[in-house]
């Protein structure tokens, strides 16, 4: 049974904020050694884009958003860091439950859904809806961001 | 509910309902049936809410029919008073043993706690009236035509009568061996008279699976043979009987007896099933009755002509949620309100997450690329900057101060940084006027903070590149690289 349903609360903070949380990362990436090396400028992409992606964690969600948290969980893996997030209430990890009734193609798209949103292959659909707004307004601030960035430094 | 039934008929003390039934003649025995059938009648429709999801309305219609019966019964002169008084005592014992009781319908206790007390007022009243005049006869037939005119009630008689009995049996598996007996012996009986014995039966048995508590008398095994022993007389007495007075009430007599004892049977087993997971019956009881809903579950209740089972309202609850993050959906993905259907809404938020994520890897590709040509050099001076942003926490108008202050430092601009401050705000649109060295005007580009910072872009495409000025379109998030860029080149300088 639905328990007493929260407000949806897909609330961003403002742009700044994801400016300084992206600024702080790239000069975190830029004090690295590796990272001013010219020759891997693949590698730099890399490392950019998952700052951008890690600092719109932190800005946005931090450990409270689904989304956020695996995002931040990822990252740490691929740094072999071992974190501990507080813990959520309670998470059902399977919830994909499939059912005659429903509609197949919208499964279908949902899944899609799953698999781009971080986190989402334990959301039930709902959740995911949620969290996908979430993310979307997160994602769009970020290029935003970025895209101000680019803009001035672009070489003259 | 129905132990309160039970306690009714059967459980207060034998020797009072021995004299009840016995000391009548037999048409007033019949009567006294009669009249308790008006009750039971309006006992049952609360067990069938639970068992078959009946509307209440029908039983405010059958309510309505027997208050205006019983009260006229009530009104009706010359009560006996030994027999008033019979029943009065029987509906103190009773309601004694309803507050007993109590914890064991929790579910329904609260719903319900009402119509007990007039239950009880009720029944004694019923009590009462036996030894009274013959109008009472006319006034019990209306009801029970009415009752047995109900077609939904004829057919669910119908098929209790057929498996009343058997129901039973199926229930002593379960129960006490003690009842095996008397099943025999109840068997005997015509199906009439039977049931009213298989009540008597039924009600210890029921009480003592249901609960502990049983008054002294009916803990003993051999008490329950003596009611049905004393039943039977009564039952029979009432078979006799029934055919001559009124023969088209005595089957809706026995079907409402049979039926209510079913579905108390069922009502029992469904409470018993209920107080491992009362979440269930709670929901049940919202899902059909509206009073009195309990807070912590959100109120379903299905519309017309929507499915009322718990999964289908479960799904319903899940399809409005979703439907309610999708409108939320909507209005953040663009192009998105012009197509319908889920699916192809779906398609269109992916889409538009997709997009949103290739120009992220797009713009820190470009940034890799800009990085490399003029940001490399300031990185000391940016990560410093960072700190201190990172200090102040993510409070935009306290960095964008910081931030001033720092650069206020750097150049060593105190007067004019001062007024600054004040005209933080208003410097946006026409800050190059009032400025007259690069140094100062990029101690200025500080000024508008983070909050203007992306209202400004728009202004930034405004100015060319070249001009210096320009910087103070751009705002803070990339100033601190050309501050510092700059400071460099002073330093260098």
């Amino acid at each position: 049974m639905a328990s007493a349903d929260k407000p949806i609360n897909t609330d961003v903070p403002e742009k700044d904020v994801f400016a300084l949380h992206f600024l702080q990362s790239l000069s975190n990436l830029r004090r690295q050694n590796t990272f001013n090396s010219p020759e891997k400028t693949n590698d730099r992409v890399k490392k950019i884009k998952k700052a951008a992606y890690v600092s719109m964690a932190r800005a946005a969600g931090g450990t409270n958003r689904l989304w956020s948290r695996a995002l931040l969980r990822r990252a740490a893996k691929e740094n072999n860091k071992i974190v501990r997030f507080p813990r959520r209430k309670k998470r059902v990890t399977c919830l994909r439950r499939r059912s005659n009734r429903r509609d197949p193609v919208e499964e279908e798209e949902a899944e899609r859904l799953r698999n781009l949103v971080p986190g989402g292959g334990g959301m039930g659909t709902s959740k995911l809806m949620e969290e996908t707004a979430h993310y979307i307004k997160c994602l769009s601030m970020q290029v935003k961001v970025m895209q101000c960035l680019v803009d001035g430094l672009a070489p003259k | 509910m129905d132990n309160e039934l039970f306690m009714n008929t059967e459980l207060p003390p034998p020797s009072e309902m021995a004299m009840h039934f016995e000391q009548p003649s037999s048409s007033s025995a019949m009567l006294n049936w009669a009249l308790m059938d008006p009750n039971l009648a309006r006992n049952s429709p609360p067990q069938d809410c639970f068992m078959w999801e009946k509307s209440t309305e029908q039983q405010q219609q059958q309510q309505s029919i027997f208050d205006s019966a019983l009260s006229s019964l009530v009104s009706s002169p010359t009560p006996s008073n030994s027999n008033f008084s019979g029943g009065g005592g029987d509906g103190f014992i009773i309601r004694e043993l309803i507050g007993k009781l109590g914890n064991i319908g929790n579910t329904s206790g609260d719903i319900y706690g009402a119509p007990m007390n007039g239950n009880v007022s009720r029944s004694a009243s019923c009590y009462a009236t036996p030894m009274s005049s013959p109008p009472p006869m006319m006034n019990r037939t209306a009801p029970l035509t009415e009752f047995s005119g109900d077609p939904g009630f004829a057919e669910r008689a119908a098929k209790f009568s057929c498996f009343g009995s058997r129901s039973f049996n199926g229930r002593t598996n379960s129960g006490i061996p003690v009842n095996n007996g008397k099943i025999v012996n109840s068997g005997k009986l015509t199906r009439v008279s039977s049931t009213p014995a298989l009540k008597a039966l039924a009600s210890p048995e029921f009480a003592s699976a249901s609960r502990p508590m049983i008054p002294a008398g009916d803990s003993t095994p051999k008490l329950p043979g003596e009611f049905s022993r004393k039943r039977k007389s009564v039952s029979k007495g009432k078979s006799k009987e029934n055919p001559l007075p009124a023969a088209s009430p005595s089957p809706s007599f026995s079907k409402t007896a049979e039926r209510k004892e079913v579905s108390e049977e069922k009502g029992g087993k469904r409470r018993r099933e209920d107080e491992g997971d009362e979440e269930e019956g709670n929901k049940g009881t919202n899902d059909t009755k509206p009073p009195e809903p309990p807070k912590d579950y959100i109120h379903v209740r299905a519309r017309r002509g929507q499915a009322t089972d718990s999964h289908s309202l479960a799904e319903r609850v899940r399809r409005e949620k979703i439907g309610e993050r999708m409108k939320l959906l909507q209005d953040l993905v663009p192009g998105c309100n012009k197509v319908t259907g889920k699916a192809l809404m779906l398609d269109e938020i992916i889409n538009y997450v997709q997009s949103l994520q290739r120009q992220v890897e797009f713009l820190s590709m470009k940034l890799s690329s800009v990085n490399d040509t003029r940001l490399e050099f300031n990185v000391d001076a940016l990560v410093s900057k960072d700190a201190m942003i990172s200090s102040s926490g993510s409070r935009v108008h306290e960095s964008g101060l910081r931030l001033e202050s720092l650069s206020h430092h750097n150049y060593n601009n105190n007067s004019q940084l001062h007024t600054n401050v004040s005209s933080n705000n208003m410097m946006l649109h026409s800050p190059m006027k009032s400025l007259e060295p690069s140094a100062l005007a990029r101690g200025f580009t500080h000024l508008p903070t983070l909050t203007q910072f992306t209202d400004t872009i728009s202004q930034y495409q405004m100015f060319s590149e070249e001009d210096l000025q320009s910087i103070v379109g751009m705002g803070v998030a990339h100033n601190p690289n050309h501050e510092s860029q700059s400071q460099n080149m002073k330093i260098e300088l």
